[in-house]
This record gives C-alpha cells, structure tokens and sequence, in this order.
C-alpha cells in the first residue's frame, strides 16, 4: 500500500475536467521529470453539458497559476467582465425592486463593521452603495479596469462571463501544449479494481487499458465512477431549492455596439428566476423553475415575455437537473470534481467555483503514497461536505428573505422546515449582530464570505437591530470609511471606461502582461 | 482639435510656423515618446523610461522631462538649443502620412507670424522643412524598431513597473505612476544565447543606456528644486547650464 501516487488519470473532458487537469498539472510542474503524469481521458462521442457561464474571481488566480494569457481567453473564450449581479424583483416582485451583490468587499471591510452604521444613519442609501463603488460601476456600463491595467489586475474587483463550451477547448489546447497534460480521445467501457475496492485502472474502446493512481470523476451528472463503480449516493436537496428545470436560449445583440452589462442580471419570476449575462457577441438567457410550480409552457412564455417580441423566433433549450451532491465526494483513490459531484441552480455561479477550489485542494494536497491518501481524503470530504452546505444554505437565503406571496413557489420557500437548522439560527443571531469576517466563518476559503451575506441580507431588506451606543466607539473610523468609499465612487466612474469599449480594445490591443 | 492635411507646396507656399521651444506651442509635456534611435542622445539628459498608451495600453518609450502635469523642466534648453530636444516636439506641428509629410494647420505653432517658413519664394522646401523632412525619416521607421525593442523585452520579461517618488523643497510630495523600466534581477539571469542575441541587434547598449538614464531622475528633481528659489520661476532668467545639477 506504499504505492507512489504519481499518475493522474481524469475522466472527462468538459469544464470540470480540463480545470481539474491544468490546476493539477500546473501546481506539480516540477514533478513531471520524474515520471509524475496527469492524463485526460474524453469520449469523442459525450457532448458537453457546459454549466453556468458565470464564475467567482478565483478563476484570475486559477488562470493566471495555469500561465494563461488573459488577453487570449477574452479572445478565445469569449470572456467578458463580471462584476457582480443584480437581484430584480426578488424581494417585493414590484418594478423597482432591485439590488446588488458585488464582488468588490465593504470599504475597510477587515476593519469596521460598518452594517450597524449604514442602519444607525437612516441615510436612505443603500446598504451597497454606502459601502461600496460598484453598483454604481455596474449601473453606469462601466468596466471593472482599464486597458493600462495589467493582465488579471483589478481597478474593481471581477469576475467572468464566458462562453462554457469554448473555455474546455481553450483550456485543452492549454493543457495539451503547455503544461504536459496527455490527452486521450476514448469511450470508458469498464472500470476494473482492486480487492480492496480502488480503482486500478479502466478499459476504454479507442486506447486499451489506461492504469492510474488517482483517478478524478469529472464524467458529469453520469458520475462513472464515484456513483457507477463505487456506488457512492446522491444526496438530493430539492426539499430545499426547489428549482430543477431550466430553459435556456442564447440572445443576439441589436448591434455589435450594443451597450454590455458587467453584471448578471437575474430577475424573480413567479416560479423561479432568469438570468442574463452579457458576453462580447451575444447575451446568455435562461428561465430557471421549478416543475412542481409551474409547467413548461408557463416557464418559456415567462422568457419570452422578458426577452420582448423581437426574440420571439428564438427556440430555447430545456435542461433538466437534480439539485444536490453526492454523500461522499472522494471514496479509495477517486475524487468526484464538477457535476459528478453535484450541482446547484445557478443563483450565484457556484459550479466553477466549485471546480476550482476543489481541484486545488487536490493539487495542494496531493498525497504522496496510497497510505497517506485516506487521511487526505476525509480532509477534502470535510471541507467540500462544508462547501456544499453553506452554498446551500446561502442560495436558500436569497429565498428566505422574500417578502412576496404572490405565489406557491415563494409562499412554499419560506416554509420553516424547507430551510436548515443552521440557517435558521443564523437569520436568528443575524437580528441581533450582522455578519462580520470573523465571525461564524471558520473556514480559509469561504466560497461566499461574509461580505455576500451582508449584500444579500441588507439588499432585501433585512432588518438588524441596532444599539446606538454601540456605534461609538468605532464612529469615526466608519464616517471616515464611508466617506473615502464615496470619493472612490466618484474617482472610478470618472476614470473607467464603458465596459463595451474596453472589451473592443481588449480584442483590438490585448492587455499587458505587467 | 485637429485640421491634419497633406503638405502641398503650392497651397501652404507661405505657411510660417514657430519652430522654437515654449510651453504654449506644445512643448509643455513631462513626459514624451521617443524612439530607439534618439536613446544616445537623450541619455545624456533624462531619465528613459517605458509607459502605457492611455488609449491602447500598449507599451512605448519616453524621456521623463519633469514631474507635474504640463512641466518641461528643459523648456530654456531647449529654447537655447543648449540640450537635445526629443524629435516628438521637434516635429512641431508635422505628422506622417504613409510616407508622405502632412501638417496640422490648425496647431499653434502654425501662424503667420512664424518665424520659419515651409517654402522658398522659388517653392523649394526650405532649410527649415528639409530639417524636418530628415527627423521624419528618423521618427518613422524608429518607433517601429522601437516597438520591436519593446516586444522583444516583454518576451524575455525584462521590463518591470517602477514608481517614482519624490519629496520637493517646498514640503510637496509628488508620486510618478504608470512607469516601467528594465528588471535587473531578470537581466542577469538570461540564458546565454539570449544575451548573445540581445547584443548582435544593438539591444544590450539600449538596455543599459535606460538603466544608467535612471540616475538623472535626481537631478531632475534637483532642477525642479531650484524653481522655487526665488525669482526662480520667473521667465528670463539665465539659463542653466546643462549637467549643473
């Protein structure tokens, strides 16, 4: 059981698995001399599922770590810039019933709480632009940097659009070229294992028997070998997001010149929600529902109505999907990454995410033998069981705080037992004491920090009680702070540029390395 | 505004323009694209450096001649002649066209009151555009060499970003941004056949004509130092002699 682990074998070729692969490979470069090989079997015959065309501004590090230009992934995989997303309708249904939730921290975020002051002024701001420049950012059309800022670096905080599909190609051509990752066209036909349960190695149609020592499920919602071969179960949490359909449909511009949102959009319908996301060369669409609160035909006529007459020739593409993950994410020598591990409505891009901070962990603590790997493993359980419970819990909250009862779907969503004891307890303590960046987050790398909470909590309307006295002692710190995030604003919306013109340099001059 | 149209010398026989240093006809600039070419020259004087192009991002040269907005700290120099003066203000109002020379008319330096004129009374271009005619022949194929200069330092990274610094005699600070110069710690770890191939295309001598230009940023703020002596900032003073720092 000494055996080294030094051959990486990931099976499937979507998103999930050219990440997985370039993360890997990139962090154990310095081992490849010394026979340390991460190999990437694709079926030439499975299409990919290409999740969410959002992400979470890890991916700058994650790519810049891979050495991926960011000049050439604007390019290739039509990229554009996220900065945050707007939440319409979610909290009254009413037509100005809007907020924001930005990338960008609370000004002096680590310093001073600065919730109980922003509700202690009574300023009639919003929470968000009290404390932050970028919903002004976003409502202006403005970009997140400008064309002298160099690859990866922020003037605002960002994330991106993209366009899923092209990114896996983009990442293979990466992967394959720089970072020495084998890739393998084939059909999986048979899992073969060890007495002991672990998989030694698998047959595939095209190129025989291909050995590993660790093997990563990326073979999406099929989950080959996590759930097929090891027969780890699903966890479903249905009971909680009760959306499991969505119909999804890509929207032209009027022109070429068409102002582009920074921002994804997404607005409340009666039975789920719709996003739209600006990407260079076209928007991405969709109607994300539950089944059990409305047919299809409500669903696509709800779109149709939001996208207007002149896209009602569009034909939209109906997905459907379990929400959950599975119980055990890394069972003997497999890890599941991506929709083999689960997956989750789109509310706030977690999927790549996901992906992302799973596949490092994988990297960073990559074990040494196959004696060592079990105690990695329970390691990566515990904090991806984490994971996943609080993206539940924190998807569950944009649901909770609604005050609509317009219909089933939102009367059943604040139903006491759809939502978690621990969320429960927290929207309790959360009357009393705001979240903050210390509290109740334990964890190195929250996927949403406190910071989220505060924007969605505040942006609908969620009421914290506030002891005047206990503002003083920090009064002028957060005066202070809160005045120097309104000279920000004004400093940034008077620098940068439209989002649309810089995307158009972006294409035209790239942006420098330094 | 512009009014950029191509030299003609029947319609422009009797355009004049001010061909001399001052701060209303454009010299007014603390920092001034250069090319490759002019690096022998302007290390003497100032500080070379790399900036972004506010409009494409893309890197280029520049000879740093003050520290504020609209400050030429060699403004008397220049007028002197005393100093060399970067070929993008001695151009003056002068573009290129593909290979032809157009002007803009609507430049200040362009004025009846000028004190070159383009054309002989014969139509001849004169001593004074035929000077310009040379330095456009310099200007040109120089910024393309120049940009071959840059990409080829960015491909090896050797150009790191830089801040500038500097605490003045009247209790001001000023801080200079958005500048890149070349990364030692890069330059002398490069390979063997790199070096070989940067000094075979004149490369190496720029490279270190740009790092010994850093030290004259302390003169530089020694000059500006010295406009807050009195009467120092008042016009028609004795010029400076260059090099006295």
């Amino acid at each position: 059981m000494t055996q080294r682990i030094q051959s990486i074998v990931i099976v499937g070729g979507g998103t999930a698995g050219w990440l997985t692969a370039g993360i890997i490979a990139a962090r154990h470069q310095g081992r490849m001399k010394t026979g340390f090989t991460v190999t990437l079997i694709e079926s030439p015959n499975v299409p990919i599922i290409g999740v969410g065309e959002g992400t979470w501004p890890t991916l700058r590090s994650t790519l810049q770590k891979m050495g991926v230009s960011e000049t050439e992934f604007f390019r290739n995989c039509n990229a554009a810039f996220k900065q945050g997303a707007k939440f319409a309708r979610w909290t009254t249904g009413a037509d100005d019933d809007a907020y924001y939730h930005p990338l960008m921290l609370p000004q002096g975020f680590t310093q001073v709480n600065l919730v109980p002051h922003w509700i202690g002024s009574h300023s009639g701001r919003t929470f968000c632009e009290t404390v932050c420049p970028q919903g002004q950012l976003c409502d202006d059309g403005l970009a997140p940097k400008m064309i002298t800022t160099p690859e990866y670096q922020a003037v605002a905080n960002y994330a991106y659009h993209l366009d899923a599909g092209k990114f896996a190609g983009f990442l293979q051509q990466h992967c394959t070229t720089k970072l020495g990752v084998r890739h393998v066209l084939a059909d999986v036909t048979k899992v073969n294992q060890s007495e002991y349960g672990d998989i030694r190695s698998v047959d595939t149609q095209q190129a025989g028997e291909i050995a590993g020592d660790l093997f990563v499920d990326c073979s999406g919602f099929s989950a080959l070998l996590l759930g097929k071969t090891l027969g780890v179960a699903f966890k479903d949490c249905s009971d909680v997001l009760f959306c499991d359909s969505a119909l999804a449909v890509q929207v032209p511009y009027e022109t070429p010149e068409s102002p582009m949102a920074s921002h994804t959009i997404s607005t409340a319908q009666s039975a789920g929600w719709i996003w739209d996301i600006g990407l260079p060369n076209r928007r991405g669409t969709g109607h994300v529902y539950s089944s059990r609160h409305c047919t299809d035909e409500e669903a696509h006529q709800a779109l149709m109505r939001y996208l207007g007459p002149q896209h009602a020739h569009l034909t939209p593409r109906k997905i459907s999907f379990h929400g959950g993950h599975r119980e055990t994410f890394w069972k003997n020598n497999c890890v599941a990454v991506g929709l083999a591990a689960g997956f989750l409505e789109p509310l706030e891009s977690s999927a790549i995410v996901l992906v992302e901070l799973s596949a490092k962990l994988i990297a960073e603590q990559m074990p040494a033998n196959r004696e060592v790997m079990d105690i990695v493993s329970a390691r990566f359980n515990d904090v991806t069981h984490y994971r996943w419970g609080r993206i539940i819990d924190f998807l569950k909250l944009h649901y909770v705080l609604t005050q609509r009862s317009d219909s089933a779907f939102w009367r059943d969503n604040v139903a006491p037992d759809t939502i978690s004891d621990r969320l429960k307890n927290l929207l309790h303590l959360w009357k009393y004491q705001s979240p903050w960046f210390f509290d109740e987050f334990d964890r190195l790398e929250e996927v949403f920090p406190a910071a989220s909470y505060q924007y969605v909590l505040y942006g609908m309307g969620f009421r914290t009680e506030v002891e005047p006295g206990d503002n003083v002692a920090t009064g002028t710190m957060a005066a202070k702070l809160i005045n120097d995030n309104f000279a920000m604003t004004r400093q940034m919306r008077s620098q940068l540029p439209k989002n649309r013109d810089l995307m158009k340099k972006i294409f035209e001059y790239g942006l420098q390395p330094i | 505004m512009s009014n950029v149209v191509l030299l003609d010398s029947q319609s422009h026989r009797k355009l004049r323009v001010h061909a001399q240093a001052a701060a209303h006809y454009g010299d007014n600039q603390r920092f001034v694209a250069v090319v490759v070419n002019e690096f022998h020259a302007l290390a003497m004087h100032y500080p070379i450096l790399f900036s972004k192009d506010a409009d494409t991002g893309q890197f280029y040269c520049g000879a740093m001649l003050g520290f504020d907005s609209g400050e030429n700290l060699f403004l008397d120099e220049h007028r002197a002649m005393s100093a060399y003066r970067p070929l993008n203000l001695q151009r003056g109002p002068f573009v290129t066209a593909g290979s032809d020379l157009a002007i803009d008319l609507d430049h200040p330096r362009v004025a009846s009151s000028g004190d070159q004129e383009l054309f002989t009374a014969a139509g001849e271009p004169s001593t004074y555009l035929q000077s310009v005619m040379g330095l456009m022949r310099e200007l040109r194929p120089g910024a393309e060499r120049t940009r071959i200069f840059i990409d080829t330092l960015m491909g090896l990274k050797l150009i790191e970003p830089m801040t500038i610094s500097a605490r003045f005699d009247d209790g001001s600070n000023r801080e200079f941004t958005g500048l890149y110069t070349i990364n030692r710690d890069q330059l002398k770890q490069l390979a063997d056949p790199a070096v070989l191939d940067l000094f075979r295309r004149g490369y190496l001598q720029l490279i270190y004509l740009m790092m010994a230009s850093l030290d004259h940023v302390s003169a530089l703020a020694q000059r500006k130092n010295r406009s807050f002596l009195p009467g120092g900032d008042l016009p028609g003073r004795e010029p400076l002699s260059p090099g006295a720092a």
